[in-house]
């Protein structure tokens, strides 16, 4: 079961640089080409998410990539079968999902869930469904052999962390800054000073997300605790221009421009 | 095929619906707004505060106005509660007031609002102004330009208005927007949320802001007009006037409360806004709720000529109103909606926001569906006034104003 891959990829090493693509982002295709140039180029892990018109934890970056997904028509199906090409191609990588409540909901728990199962994911984060509303989510989880993660942030209290830490069995997903995902420079001192204060109170994985866009922020994160950096924004911009160079054709344009930016966060692992 | 989730909201749950479907990192708010329901809502100086403003800045008690007219065109013996008469011209002032107060005790030096027609904008850009908030407005694109006499009504309060460009550009997204922004700058900011929709405790404190029109009404109608009425009646956009008066007639089994939904260019179109009518249970802002949506969970663009009732979800304590059955929901097409507005005019010399045309429209054929006996009297909620609505009156339905005075007599 792909939850397994999650903990194999964890027992090898202890830093993992995760792009975030949402699926179907320009096209379903292209799309699938990305999630392969990222790991040809080192990411050891993917987070995916699935096209929402309603995005509200996103900025911009992300609210237009959902965009982008949903005009080429990457629709719950097509996200699925997405994942499943590129866990098919890849098949030790662990793909974290991140979904919006509602897709979940409308599919059905536990359909959603054994579909993501059998798409290949090793997790999934509902980032609009908090911790307390999240019970039967959770359950669900854990019957079909769906790892999950939960979030929190630099508000959230230590006892709030270790409750929620107690809880996942994936990872705890740290939002790096208090607000929207979107790219943010500078700030290395902070968040380190945050990671490090999550991390070392608790004994599970700790993802940290939202605003990583530079290798020295990277660098901080794990050097804090972190085993994984999340990179959403940044991307999502490169894959923009791409987009805005010309026409699509085959993603030539959009590729090379994900691979600019992407390969040098991956060289902020540590060898 | 969409399968049921099973799934009971733990805070602030109607039934199967309500509940805080909200990132973790919004918590911190909600719980600091939740603290402060309870404490400093239910605070007799609060309450003194809020009576006070409401009478002094606000212009209650609203009047109960009996309408002969149109009560004959309508076979019935109509009552309107004058929401339209409240500063601002519509029933949103009473949730600025309290939300405003309430701000303020907190601490809070910055107020946000999502608006779509505006009506809820400019309230909150009223007591930004009154009570020194620095104040921001969301409000989609779209919007922006059909309601450009209400972004500068906002402009003149001093209010920040900024454009929504992303999604559909409309309510839901102004929602959206403010939902990031808030999650942003929670420590100063309070955002004011314009209807009984959102996250827990929202629901609940809107319409708790709002109970004093039907506690004004149900008095007022004891006084003037002797037993219950035998319906209440609302349009129900997000469901904050229809709740606000309903709640105080809850209790009285004899007595029907039907909510009027948008039923745009008909149901059968896909193009309305009937979310109680139409709706599949979802979680959109925050709640489990009534929503517009697709199989996949997407959410759908609703369409109602009343841009205050072009919402896709709805106040979760309605879908549980309308679940238990102790409510009732019907719709009336744009069309009808429109043609109630002119005739009320014509009929009352009031003329009603496109929102509260949906409710007397609803009453104009009510005795022919078989709803009523004939002579049964009604209270409907007239939840704003027209003004906001007149230029989109003229724009879309300009050619009828000659048509319709040619039989009922000259305009002007
Ligand atoms: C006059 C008026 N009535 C009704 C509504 C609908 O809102 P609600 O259903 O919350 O009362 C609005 C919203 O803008 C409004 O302006």
């Amino acid at each position: 079961m792909s939850r397994a891959n999650l903990a194999a990829a964890f027992a090898a090493s202890n830093q993992h640089v995760s792009p975030f693509l949402v699926l179907g982002d320009p096209t379903p295709e292209i799309s699938f080409q990305l999630a392969k140039a990222a790991i040809e180029l080192g990411a050891t892990m993917l987070e995916v998410g699935i096209a929402f018109g309603d995005p509200s934890a996103d900025g911009l970056a992300i609210q237009r990539a959902n965009l982008r997904a949903m005009n080429a028509k990457a629709t719950t199906p097509v996200a699925f079968s997405i994942m499943k090409r590129i866990h098919a191609a890849f098949p030790t990588i662990p793909m974290n999902l991140l979904v919006y409540g509602n897709l979940v909901h409308a599919a059905g728990f536990e359909r959603f869930a054994r579909e993501a199962v059998e798409s290949g994911a090793s997790s999934l984060l509902v980032p609009d469904l908090m911790f307390e509303e999240g019970e039967e989510l959770r359950a669900v989880c854990k019957t079909v052999g769906l790892g999950h993660a939960e979030l929190v942030g630099p508000l959230s209290e230590p006892k709030r962390i270790r409750k929620l830490a107690a809880a996942v069995d994936a990872y705890l997903y740290l939002v790096a800054f208090q607000g929207v995902t979107g790219a943010r420079t500078g700030a290395a001192d902070s968040i380190r000073e945050l990671v490090h204060r999550t991390a070392s109170g608790v004994e599970v994985p700790v993802c940290v997300g939202f605003g990583l866009s530079t290798r020295e922020q990277i660098a901080a994160v794990f050097e804090a605790g972190a085993r994984v950096a999340v990179v959403g924004s940044y991307l999502a911009t490169a894959i923009e221009a791409g987009v805005n160079a010309g026409p699509l054709g085959d993603g030539a344009q959009v590729l090379a421009k994900f691979r600019a930016a992407f390969a040098p966060l991956v060289g902020a692992v540590a060898q | 095929m969409s399968q049921e989730s099973i799934l009971s909201p733990r805070k602030g749950a109607f039934g199967a619906y309500g509940g805080r479907y909200v990132s973790e990192l919004l918590v911190p708010a909600l719980n600091e707004l939740e603290e402060a329901r309870r404490t400093i809502v239910r605070s007799s100086a609060f309450k003194k505060e809020f009576r006070g403003m409401l009478r002094d800045w606000a212009g209650r008690p609203t009047a109960l106005t009996y309408a002969p007219n149109f009560s004959k065109l309508c076979n019935l013996h109509v009552y309107l509660k004058r929401e339209d008469l409240l500063h601002g011209g519509a029933h949103k002032t009473n949730n600025v007031v309290g939300q405003g107060i309430l701000a303020k005790r907190m601490g809070k030096t910055r107020i946000i609002a999502e608006t779509g027609a505006g009506q809820h904008g400019v309230a909150t850009a009223m007591i930004g102004a009154r009570m020194g908030f620095e104040t921001v407005v969301y409000m989609g694109a779209r919007d922006v330009e059909r309601q450009a006499p209400n972004v500068k009504r906002m402009q003149l309060c001093g209010c920040t208005v900024v454009p929504v460009t992303t999604g559909s550009q409309t309510l839901k997204d102004a929602i959206n927007e403010a939902l990031r922004d808030w999650t942003a700058n929670l420590g100063n900011t309070h955002y004011l949320l314009g209807t009984v929709c959102g996250p827990d405790p929202f629901p609940r404190l809107v319409r708790d802001f709002h109970r004093v029109i039907g506690k004004e009404a149900r008095a007022q109608w004891a006084e003037s007009v002797g037993d219950l009425p035998r319906a209440v009646v609302a349009c129900v956009g997000g469901g904050s006037n229809a709740l606000g008066i309903f709640k105080a007639f809850v209790k009285d089994a004899g007595v029907d409360l039907v909510g009027v939904e948008p039923g745009g260019h008909g149901l059968e179109s896909g193009a309305h806004g009937a979310t109680l009518l139409r709706g599949t249970p979802g979680l959109l802002h925050g709640a489990r709720t009534s929503v517009l949506q697709d199989e996949f969970g997407q959410i759908l663009e609703p369409h109602s000529v009343a841009a205050g009732l072009d919402y896709p979800g709805v106040g979760p304590e309605h879908a549980y109103l309308r679940d238990t059955g102790r409510a009732r929901y019907t719709s009336v097409t744009d069309d009808e909606a429109i043609e109630a507005f002119e005739i009320l005019a014509r009929t009352e010399g009031i003329i009603p926001a496109f929102e509260p045309a949906h409710a007397f429209a609803y009453l104009m054929k009510a005795v022919a569906l078989g709803d009523y006996e004939a002579g049964a009297k009604i209270l409907v909620n007239c939840s704003g006034r027209g003004d906001k609505d007149l230029d989109t009156y003229r724009k879309l339905y300009g050619h009828r104003l000659a048509g319709a005075g040619a039989k009922m007599g000259p305009l002007s």
